[in-house]
C-alpha cells in the first residue's frame, strides 16, 4: 500500500504539486481510514489531503486518473477489478522485496519461481503476465525515469527482468530447427504483444514521471544563463520566470506593510509607564503600528548596447509594479521618458516592446537622462524612496551626469546601480561606473536572474 | 447522493450517514464536502474551506455544528485583527478595581513586616494574583479550547486578515493548543472541529494549508442546485424551480463581474414565490434581475440575453 502511494506521491511532485512529508504521512492516515475499496472516494479524499489549490487540485485529478488507471492495461480485466488494482499492487510487494533478493542473487530475475514467462506466455495468462509485468517496473525501479532517451533501456530492463532471454534462446532454437513451426509463430507473436504492453507501460510512467522534468531542468540552466544570452524562443519561459520571481520576493517582504491601529489605548503600557505616577492613569500610551509605504522610483536604459538585458530588465519592472503599488519606472537612451502609464495599462509584450522602441535605439546620454529625472522626480523622492538604476554606465564620452545622481541622492534613502556587465569591463572604454558609483549607495553586477533574484531581494528586506 | 456501491465500505456509509444528517438541517452536501467532514473528525485535522462568495461555506460550519450538536464558535477575521481580539484579554479594569481595594488592605497585610526585605517578601507571596484565568477575557480561540464538550470553531474569511495572524494560528491548528505567556500552554480538552474560509482575496500561507484539509467548494452543478433550491425554498413548485435553476445555470456561462452564487439563487427562488409567480418570463426575470445581479454594468449586459436565456431554460 505504502509503495503505491509513495510512488503516486512521486508523480504528484513531478506534476509540480507539493507535497510535504507531513501531508504525505496524512494521506497513509486517510488511506487506512477511507480504504482502496472505492475509486471515486478515494480520490475525492487524497485530493483533499494532497492538493491544497484549484492549480493543485486539476493537476491532481490528471495524475490519479494517469497512475491508477495504468494499473489497467489488460483487456481482460474489468473496471471494477481495476479500481481494487492498488490492492494488488499492495499484495505484492513483500514479493516485490523478495524477488529483488533472488535477483541479486544472480538467477537474473525471470524464470525463477513459480511460472516461467515462457509458460505464461504459451498459456496466454493475461492477468499474470500483468502481475508480472508489474513486478518487473517495481525491480527496475522504472519510477527513476527521467528522460526520453532512457526509454528504449528501460523497456529492455524491463523485459529481461521478466525472462525473455529464455524465450528468445527457445524462439531462436525452434526457427533454425523450422521456420514455420506453428509454436514458433504464436510465442512470436505473444513475445510481440509482450514487448507492446511494456513499451506502453514504460510510456505511461515516462508522462507521469517526466511530464515537468524538461521544464524544470530548462527553469534551471535559464536562471544561470547571462540574460544578454537568452534566446528569443526562451522568452515565454523567462517572462514566467521573472514574474515567478518578482511575485515571490514581494510576498516575502511585504509583510510590513500593516496597517496602523488608530486610537487604541495600549492599556498594558499605560498602567507599566503610569507606576510612577501611582497608579493614577496619567500618561497615556496608544497603540500604533508604523505604516510602511515604500516607493520605487526605477529607471531602465534601454539603448542598443544593452538591449537584450534591458527586455528582462523591464519585464521585471513590470512585474515588480504589478505588485508594489508605488513605483514609477522611467526608460531611456538619448531621452528619458516616464513608462508608468504604458506598464499599467498596457499587457507585459507590448508594454516592453513599445518601451524599447520609443525609447531605445539612441545612443546613451547619461547625462542628458539623468538631469531629466531630477527634473521630473526630485519633487517626488523622499526618505522613503528607493532609486534603482539599470544601465551599464556607457556615455558615450559625454557627461556622465554623476552631479544630478548625488542631489538625487542626497534625497532619497538610497541609490542602487544594477550593471549587466561583468565586472571586469567596469571602468574600460566609455564606462563612467567609477564616477557615477560615487553618488550610489551600491552598484551590483547584474547578469542572470539568480544575481537579479539576489539584489532584489536585499533591496526588498531594507527597503520595500 | 450518488448510489452506494455494491460492497459498501464503512468510510463511505459514515459519509452517506453525515449526507443524510447535513440534508435534515437544511444543508444539500456533495460527496466532496461529506468527504471532508468525514476525514476531519477521523484525522481531527482542521479544514480550509475555498470557492468563490455566496456558494455555503460559511454554512457549512453551522450545518456542521448542528450535525455533531456542538456550538458554533466564530471569528470574523478582518485587517488588523490581533490575539488581543482573537484569543484572550486581561480584564484590565477589574485589574485596576482591585488594585485600588487592595492598596488599601496593603496596611494590614504588611502589619508587622520588619523592614522593606521582609514586605517584599511577603508581597511575593501573592504574585500571581492579577494573572490568573480570574481576570482573563477569553475570547473565540480560547473559547474553543476551553469549551467543555468540545466545540466547532469557524475562522471566517482568514484571507482578510494579516499574514501575523496567519502564522499565529499554527499553533492552535497543529496542536489544538496555544501559548499565553503568563500562564502557559492551553491545550483544548476535546480538539474542536475547525473550519477556516477564505475567498481567495489572497494566497494563503503554504504552512498553513499544509496544516488543514482542503476543500473547494465550485458552482454546484444543475442537479445538486436543484436540490438545494427544493430544500431551502421548498413552496417553490417543480416546474419553475427547473426553469429558475437552468436560467442560473445559464447565467454563470456569461460574462459577468459579480456571478449569482447559491445564495441569490435562493433569494430569486423567495422572491418569486412572494410574487406568486408560476412560470418564468421575460417580463417577470428583467423585474426581479437585480435580486441576481449586484451590478448595474451587469444587469444592462445580460439585458439582451434574457429573451434567449429563458427560452432555454423554459425548455428544460
Amino acid at each position: 500500500m505504502t509503495q503505491a502511494l509513495t510512488h503516486f506521491i512521486k508523480a504528484l511532485r513531478a506534476a509540480d504539486v507539493r507535497v510535504s512529508t507531513a501531508e504525505s504521512i496524512e494521506a497513509a492516515a486517510t488511506l487506512e481510514t477511507v480504504g482502496f475499496g472505492e475509486r471515486t472516494l478515494l480520490k475525492t479524499a487524497l485530493s483533499q489531503v494532497l492538493a491544497k489549490s484549484l492549480d493543485d487540485k486539476a493537476r491532481f485529478d490528471e495524475c490519479f486518473e494517469a497512475y491508477f488507471s495504468s494499473r489497467a492495461l489488460d483487456g481482460e480485466r474489468t473496471p471494477r477489478a481495476a479500481a481494487d488494482d492498488p490492492d494488488a499492487e499492495a499484495d505484492s510487494t513483500p514479493d516485490g522485496l523478495a524477488a529483488e533478493g533472488a535477483g541479486g542473487g544472480g538467477s537474473g530475475g525471470g524464470g525463477s519461481g513459480e511460472d516461467s514467462l515462457l509458460a505464461l506466455l504459451e498459456r496466454g495468462d493475461g492477468a499474470s503476465l500483468q502481475q508480472r509485468l508489474a513486478q518487473a517496473a517495481f525491480n527496475v525501479q522504472l519510477q527513476n525515469i527521467r528522460l526520453f532517451t532512457q526509454r528504449g533501456m528501460y523497456i529492455r530492463r524491463m523485459l529481461e527482468d521478466m525472462g525473455i532471454e529464455q524465450v528468445e534462446e527457445l524462439l531462436y532454437q525452434l526457427i533454425k530447427r523450422d521456420d514455420d513451426d506453428p509454436r514458433a509463430e504464436r510465442l512470436r507473436e505473444a513475445k510481440a504483444r509482450l514487448s507492446e504492453d511494456v513499451a506502453a507501460h514504460v510510456d505511461q510512467q515516462m508522462l507521469l514521471y517526466t511530464a515537468n522534468a524538461g521544464r524544470q531542468l530548462r527553469e534551471e540552466i535559464l536562471q544561470k544563463t547571462p540574460l544578454a544570452r537568452v534566446e528569443m524562443r526562451d522568452f515565454k519561459v523567462m517572462h514566467e520566470l521573472v514574474r515567478k520571481l518578482a511575485k515571490r520576493l514581494v510576498a516575502l517582504h511585504a509583510r510590513r506593510r500593516a496597517v496602523a491601529r488608530r486610537g487604541r489605548l495600549d492599556v498594558r503600557h499605560t498602567i507599566r509607564r503610569n507606576i510612577e505616577y501611582d497608579g493614577l492613569l496619567f500618561d497615556t500610551v496608544w497603540k500604533r503600528v508604523r505604516v510602511d509605504r515604500p516607493k520605487v522610483v526605477a529607471v531602465c536604459d534601454v539603448s542598443g548596447s544593452v538591449a537584450q538585458v534591458a527586455r528582462f530588465l523591464l519585464m521585471f519592472l513590470y512585474s515588480v509594479s504589478e505588485v508594489i503599488p508605488k513605483v514609477r519606472s522611467f526608460a531611456f537612451s538619448n531621452y528619458l521618458g516616464e513608462v508608468t502609464e504604458l506598464f499599467e495599462t498596457q499587457p507585459v509584450e507590448t508594454a516592453v516592446t513599445e518601451t524599447i522602441n520609443r525609447w531605445g535605439m539612441g545612443a546613451t546620454d547619461y547625462g542628458g537622462a539623468l538631469a531629466e529625472l531630477e527634473r521630473l522626480t526630485l519633487d517626488d523622492i523622499d526618505h522613503r524612496t528607493t532609486v534603482l538604476i539599470l544601465g551599464d554606465a556607457r556615455s558615450n564620452y559625454s557627461d556622465p551626469g554623476e552631479r544630478a545622481l548625488r542631489r538625487i541622492h542626497e534625497r532619497a534613502r538610497r541609490v542602487l546601480w544594477l550593471n549587466p556587465e561583468p565586472h571586469q569591463l567596469w571602468n574600460t572604454g566609455d564606462s563612467e561606473m567609477r564616477k557615477l558609483a560615487a553618488a550610489c549607495d551600491r552598484v551590483e553586477p547584474c547578469r542572470s536572474l539568480r544575481h537579479l533574484e539576489r539584489v532584489i531581494s536585499e533591496i526588498a528586506r531594507t527597503a520595500v | 447522493m450518488n448510489a452506494a456501491a455494491p460492497t459498501e465500505s464503512p468510510a463511505r456509509a459514515a459519509i452517506v450517514d453525515i449526507q443524510h444528517g447535513l440534508a435534515t438541517s437544511g444543508y444539500i452536501a456533495s460527496d466532496a464536502i461529506a468527504t471532508v467532514l468525514y476525514l476531519a473528525r477521523a484525522l481531527s485535522k482542521p479544514v480550509l474551506v475555498e470557492g468563490p462568495p455566496g456558494v455555503g461555506k460559511t454554512e457549512l460550519a453551522n450545518a456542521a455544528a448542528k450535525l455533531i450538536d456542538k456550538p458554533l464558535i466564530r471569528l470574523q477575521c478582518y485587517e488588523g485583527l490581533d490575539e488581543s481580539r482573537a484569543l484572550y484579554e486581561w480584564k484590565y479594569g477589574k485589574q485596576l478595581l482591585y488594585t485600588q481595594v487592595l492598596k488599601e488592605k496593603l496596611g494590614d497585610l504588611m502589619a508587622g513586616a520588619q523592614g522593606l526585605k521582609e514586605s517584599i517578601a511577603r508581597l511575593h507571596e501573592f504574585d500571581d494574583t492579577f494573572f490568573n484565568e480570574e481576570f482573563l477575557e477569553p475570547r473565540p480561540l480560547l473559547k474553543a479550547l476551553w469549551a467543555e464538550h468540545g466545540a466547532v470553531l469557524l475562522i471566517d474569511e482568514i484571507d482578510k486578515s494579516d499574514q501575523e495572524f496567519e502564522a499565529f494560528l499554527l499553533e492552535l491548528l497543529s496542536d489544538y493548543q496555544i501559548s499565553i505567556p503568563e500562564i502557559g500552554t492551553v491545550r483544548a480538552k476535546h480538539p474542536p472541529l475547525v473550519f477556516l474560509t477564505s475567498n481567495n482575496t489572497r494566497e494563503i500561507g503554504d504552512a498553513l494549508k499544509r496544516r488543514c484539509l482542503h476543500l473547494y467548494i465550485p458552482f454546484p452543478d444543475y442537479k445538486l442546485e436543484q436540490r438545494i433550491i427544493e430544500s431551502r425554498v421548498p413552496e417553490l413548485e417543480a416546474r419553475l424551480r427547473t426553469q429558475l435553476v437552468s436560467f442560473v445555470q445559464g447565467l454563470r456561462g456569461l460574462d459577468l463581474k459579480k456571478v449569482p452564487a447559491v445564495s441569490e439563487t435562493i433569494d430569486w427562488a423567495r422572491t418569486l414565490v412572494l410574487m406568486h409567480a408560476n412560470e418564468l418570463d421575460t417580463q417577470l426575470v428583467r423585474q426581479t434581475l437585480n435580486v441576481l445581479l449586484k451590478f448595474q454594468d451587469d444587469i444592462e449586459n445580460v439585458d439582451a440575453e434574457i429573451p434567449a436565456l429563458t427560452r432555454t431554460a423554459n425548455k428544460s
